[in-house]
C-alpha cells in the first residue's frame, strides 16, 4: 500500500503528447509522439489511449516499452478526428498525460522522402536519353572490351571445332535486370551462332526466363535468316535448385565438351563449380556479371570476364547500334556527376570534421 | 502488332511499378500489390508447366533418337514422376492421399528431401573447396606490382581466419577486417555505382523500346 | 591433370582428418559478430529475436551452427523467439535446428520455469511465400500472415504471439542465407518498418555485404563458418559451456585447408619463378 503511494507520488507522465497524420503513407495511420516521463528508467513502459470524435471515453490501443517516444496508430479511420492520451505504467499504476490535439489520417499522393530519388533519376535518365539522341547524329567512340570483342572468335573457334557454345543465363529470375541484360547477350550471341551453323545449349534455372529465352534464340535465327536451324530442344529448363543446376551445367560441360561457354548474369556461390569445371574440360569462357563476390572466382577460372556494368553495356557493344552506344555515354557522364559529387562532400566533410571542429 | 503490343505493356508495367513506388495512396498501393502478388503468381505457375513440359520433352527427344548418354535421360524422368507421384500420394510426411508406408519407413517428400536432398546439395556446395584449391594454385602468381598486392591481401584475410595465428598476432584479424571494410568495401561502392547507372540505363532502354534484345531483337 | 588430382587428394585428407579429429581453438570473436551478439544481449525484454532459417541443405554445413548458436543464446538470455523460413528447404533445417537446441536445455531444467516451452518462449511460423508477403506482412501483422503454426497451431491462441505482434515488438531479425534473403529484410522490412536487421553469410559470399555493415543497414554479421565459432565462443564466454559446438569443431578442419591453401600458393608461385628464371 505504502509502495502504491511511493509510486503514484514518483511516477510522472509523459509532456506533450502530439498526434499527426503519418506522412508519406496510404492513410489510416497516426503517429503519436511524446516527451519521455522523467521517470522513465522506473517505468514498465507506456500505454496509448485513444478516443474518436465518435466516442466518448479513451481505449488502449497499445503499448510500448520504456525509453520509446512515439507510436503509430494504424487502425484509424481517414478523415476523423482521433484524441490520444499516453500513460506512464509501472505494475497496475498509470499516470495519464494530458489530451494530445485533434489528429486526421489521410492517404498522401506523393512520398516526400523519394523526392531525392525521382530527381537524380530524372538527372540520370535525361543525360542518357539526350546522349541517346545524339548517337543518332554523330559517331560515338567507345573502348575496346576484350571479352566482347572475343565473341567473334569464339564462336568460330566452336565452328572449327564442330563443338557446341553453351550459354548460361544466370541464376535470377527475369525481374532482375541482369537476367535481362544476359538475355540482350544471348540476342546477340544466337544470331553469330546462327550464322555459323554451330550448336547452341542453353540450360536455363528460372521457368520464365526459359521462356523468354527460347522466343529470344528463336527471334535471332529467324532475324538473320535461318529459321530453320533453330532447334528448340537447345534451350531447355533444367531446375531451380541452385546446386542441382550447378551440377546439371557440369554434366552438360563434360559430356558435351562446348568449345565456349558464357556465364552472362547473376551468380551465387555455384560460379567457380561451374566455371572451374569449363577450364578443366578446355573450353574458352566468357562470363560477364554484376555479382561483385563472385568476380574474382570467373576472373581466375576464364579467359575473359567482363565487371560489372560492362555486363549491361555488353548488348551496345554487340550489336553496334548507335542509339544504344549513346546510352554508354550517358552513363559515363552520370559516373563523372557522381565522382564530383563524392569528391566535393569528402572534401566538405573533412573540411567540417578537421578545421570547424 | 506482334512487337507493338509487348512494347507498350511492357511500358506500362514499367509505369505502373514506377508510379507505385513514388505514390502511397492506397488505391494505387493496392493495384500494385494485386499486380505483384497475384497476378506475378499466376504466371509463374503456368511457366513452370512450361518448364516441366521442356524436361519432358528434351529428355524424351533424347532417349526417342538415341543421342549421346540417352540413358542418363531414364533417371531424370524416372526422378521426377516418382518425386511428383510421391508428393502428390505421400504428401509431406507421409499423411497424404495414399498411406504409403513400409514398416517405420515412409515415401514422402520429407523422407527424398532429409536423405537426397540434403546430402546432393551438400555434396556439391563441398566441390567449391576443392575448385578453390585448385583455383588458388594455379591463378595466385605474382606476375605483377598489383597480384602482388592482391596476394599479399589475400594472405592477410587467410591467416586472420586461422585462430591459433590470429591469436599469435592479435592485430592481424584488425588487419584483415580493415581490407575488408577499407579497400574492399571501397572498390565495391565504386563498382556498384557503375552498376548502378547500367541497371537504370537498361531500364530505361527496355521501357522505351530502344533496347529490344529481349524481344530477340526486332 | 595429375598435380590437380594429388592436390584434390591432399585437400581431402587435411579436411577429413581434423574433423574426424578436431582439435583444440579458441576463435577470437570480430566487431561484425561481437555487434549482433551485443545487440541481442542488450534487447529490451518486452523484444523478441526473430530468425529466419533462410538457407538450404547445400550450404547446412557452413550456416546451421550459426541458428543453433543464435537459438542457444536467445534461450539462455531468455529472449522470446520465433522462427520462420523464406525457402521451403529452410523447412526441416529450422525444425532440426529447434529441435536440437530445445531437447538439450529442456534435459537440463529442474522446473516448468526453466523449461523451454512451445507457444511461451519460441514458435515456429514455418513458410510463406511468395517472400514479399511474410517480409511486409509481418509488419502488420505476424498471425495475419501465419494464421497457422509449423505444427498447425492457430497462431493467435499462442501466448508469446500475443505480445509479439509485428515488427514492432522484434528487437531483431537475424536472416541467415546463402543467398541474398538477408538484403530482402533490408530492403522491405526495414526500409517499410525500421526493424534492426543482422545477417548470416556463406564465407563465399559475406564480403558482399560489408558495405550494408558499414552503413548501419545490418546491425551485425556472421561471416561462414568462423562466424558461426565465434559467436559460439561468445555464449559460452557469457553463459558457460554448452553441448556442441559445431562450428568451432568444425573450423579444424578449415584451418588446416587454409594453411595448405596457403602452402599451394607458395609452392605456385616458386615453381613460377624457376619457370621464369629458365626461359
Amino acid at each position: 500500500m505504502f509502495l502504491f503511494f511511493l509510486f503514484t507520488f514518483v511516477i510522472e507522465p509523459p509532456k506533450n503528447v502530439k498526434a499527426f497524420d503519418n506522412p508519406n503513407d496510404g492513410g489510416n495511420k497516426i503517429l503519436i509522439t511524446w516527451e519521455i516521463s522523467p521517470s522513465d528508467s522506473i517505468l514498465d513502459g507506456y500505454e496509448i489511449l485513444r478516443r474518436s470524435e465518435k466516442e466518448e471515453c479513451f481505449y488502449k490501443i497499445g503499448f510500448v516499452g520504456q525509453g520509446r517516444n512515439s507510436f503509430l496508430d494504424e487502425k484509424t479511420e481517414d478523415k476523423i478526428n482521433y484524441y490520444y492520451q499516453v500513460a506512464s505504467v509501472k505494475d497496475t499504476i498509470k499516470v495519464l498525460s494530458a489530451i494530445s490535439n485533434p489528429a486526421q489520417s489521410y492517404p498522401q499522393w506523393f512520398h516526400r522522402g523519394k523526392l531525392i530519388i525521382l530527381l537524380t533519376f530524372f538527372v540520370f535518365g535525361f543525360l542518357i536519353l539526350y546522349f541517346i539522341k545524339r548517337a543518332r547524329k554523330i559517331e560515338l567512340f567507345i573502348r575496346r572490351i576484350a571479352g566482347l570483342s572475343a565473341v567473334e572468335e569464339a564462336v568460330g573457334r566452336a565452328t572449327e571445332m564442330g563443338k557446341p557454345v553453351l550459354f548460361v543465363p544466370g541464376l535470377t529470375g527475369m525481374s532482375d535486370v541482369a537476367t535481362i541484360a544476359a538475355l540482350n547477350i544471348l540476342s546477340e550471341v544466337a544470331k553469330k551462332i546462327a550464322q555459323y551453323d554451330v550448336k547452341l545449349i542453353v540450360p536455363n534455372n528460372d521457368p520464365i526466363v526459359y521462356t523468354v529465352a527460347r522466343e529470344i534464340v528463336k527471334e535471332a535465327y529467324t532475324s538473320v535468316g535461318r529459321p530453320d536451324a533453330f532447334n528448340p530442344d537447345s534451350v531447355f529448363y533444367l531446375t531451380d535448385s541452385q546446386f542441382a543446376y550447378a551440377a546439371g551445367v557440369d554434366g552438360i560441360m563434360v559430356r558435351e565438351k562446348p568449345a565456349t561457354n558464357f556465364f552472362c548474369g547473376y551468380f551465387y556461390a555455384e560460379s567457380l563449380i561451374l566455371a572451374e569445371t569449363g577450364a578443366q574440360t578446355g573450353a574458352i569462357q566468357i562470363a560477364a556479371t554484376d555479382s561483385i563476390t563472385q568476380l574474382p572466382f570467373f576472373i581466375v577460372a576464364c579467359d575473359y570476364t567482363l565487371i560489372g556494368e560492362e555486363l549491361y553495356a555488353a548488348s551496345a557493344y554487340l550489336s553496334k547500334e548507335p542509339i544504344l552506344l549513346g546510352s554508354l555515354k550517358g552513363q559515363d557522364y552520370g559516373k563523372l556527376l557522381i565522382i564530383i559529387a563524392l569528391i566535393l562532400l569528402s572534401v566538405s566533410s573533412l573540411i567540417f570534421n578537421f578545421i570547424i571542429k | 502488332m506482334k512487337v507493338r503490343f509487348p512494347l507498350i505493356l511492357c511500358l506500362l508495367m514499367g509505369i505502373i511499378g514506377m508510379v507505385a513506388y513514388y505514390i502511397p495512396h492506397r488505391i494505387v498501393q493496392n493495384f500494385d500489390n494485386e499486380l505483384r502478388n497475384t497476378a506475378l503468381r499466376i504466371i509463374f505457375a503456368f511457366s513452370l508447366v512450361l518448364g516441366v513440359g521442356s524436361i519432358i520433352r528434351h529428355h524424351w527427344e533424347k532417349i526417342k533418337r538415341k543421342r549421346e548418354f540417352w540413358e542418363y535421360s531414364y533417371v531424370t524422368l524416372i526422378s521426377l514422376f516418382l518425386t511428383a507421384f510421391i508428393g502428390l500420394f505421400g504428401g509431406i510426411d507421409g499423411k497424404g492421399l495414399i498411406k504409403m508406408q513400409i514398416g517405420k519407413f515412409s515415401f514422402d517428400i520429407h523422407t527424398i528431401y532429409v536423405n537426397m536432398a540434403i546430402p546432393l546439395g551438400a555434396t556439391m556446395f563441398s566441390l567449391l573447396a576443392y575448385f578453390m584449391a585448385s583455383a588458388a594454385y594455379r591463378a595466385f602468381r605474382a606476375r605483377n606490382f598489383e597480384a602482388i598486392l592482391l596476394l599479399i591481401a589475400a594472405f592477410i584475410v587467410m591467416l586472420a581466419s586461422v585462430p591459433p595465428v590470429a591469436r599469435l598476432i592479435p592485430k592481424l584479424p584488425y588487419i584483415s577486417e580493415w581490407i575488408l571494410d577499407v579497400p574492399n568495401t571501397a572498390a565495391k561502392r565504386g563498382m556498384l555505382f557503375g552498376i548502378t547507372l547500367g541497371v537504370l540505363s537498361t531500364s530505361l532502354k527496355i521501357l522505351l523500346g530502344i533496347e529490344r534484345g529481349w524481344l530477340g531483337g526486332k | 591433370m595429375v598435380s590437380r588430382r594429388i592436390i584434390y587428394l591432399i585437400l581431402t585428407l587435411v579436411i577429413l582428418i581434423p574433423l574426424l579429429r578436431p582439435f583444440k581453438l579458441k576463435p577470437l570473436p570480430m566487431k561484425p559478430v561481437e555487434n549482433l551478439f551485443y545487440y541481442i544481449n542488450n534487447m529490451p525484454k518486452d523484444k523478441a529475436l526473430l530468425i529466419s532459417v533462410d538457407y538450404s541443405p547445400d550450404t547446412e554445413a557452413e550456416l546451421h551452427p550459426m541458428t543453433i548458436a543464435l537459438l542457444k543464446h536467445a534461450f539462455y538470455k531468455r529472449i522470446k523467439v520465433g522462427v520462420l523460413t523464406l525457402t521451403l528447404l529452410g523447412l526441416g533445417l529450422a525444425e532440426d535446428a529447434l529441435r536440437t537446441v530445445v531437447k538439450e536445455f529442456n534435459e537440463r531444467a529442474k522446473t516448468r520455469e526453466d523449461s523451454i516451452i512451445y507457444g511461451r518462449d519460441y514458435v515456429f511460423l514455418g513458410w510463406q511465400t511468395p517472400p514479399l508477403v511474410p517480409l511486409l506482412g509481418m509488419g502488420e501483422s505476424i498471425t495475419k500472415v501465419f494464421p497457422v503454426d509449423y505444427y498447425g497451431n492457430r497462431t493467435d491462441t499462442l501466448p508469446l504471439l500475443q505480445q509479439i505482434k509485428n515488427y514492432r515488438d522484434v528487437g531483431i531479425v537475424v536472416s541467415i542465407s546463402g543467398s541474398a534473403i538477408p538484403m530482402w529484410y533490408v530492403t522491405y522490412a526495414q526500409t517499410t518498418f525500421g526493424v534492426k536487421v543482422g545477417a548470416g553469410f556463406t564465407a563465399v559470399s559475406a564480403a558482399d555485404y560489408y558495405p550494408y555493415l558499414n552503413s548501419g543497414q545490418l546491425t551485425g554479421l556472421l561471416a561462414g563458418m568462423r562466424g558461426g565459432a565465434e559467436y559460439e565462443e561468445l555464449v559460452e564466454k557469457h553463459f558457460g559451456k554448452t553441448k556442441r559446438r559445431k562450428a568451432t569443431e568444425a573450423m579444424s578442419s578449415q584451418t588446416t585447408a587454409h594453411i595448405m591453401i596457403i602452402i599451394l600458393i607458395i609452392i605456385g608461385n616458386i615453381i613460377y619463378f624457376k619457370q621464369r628464371r629458365r626461359k
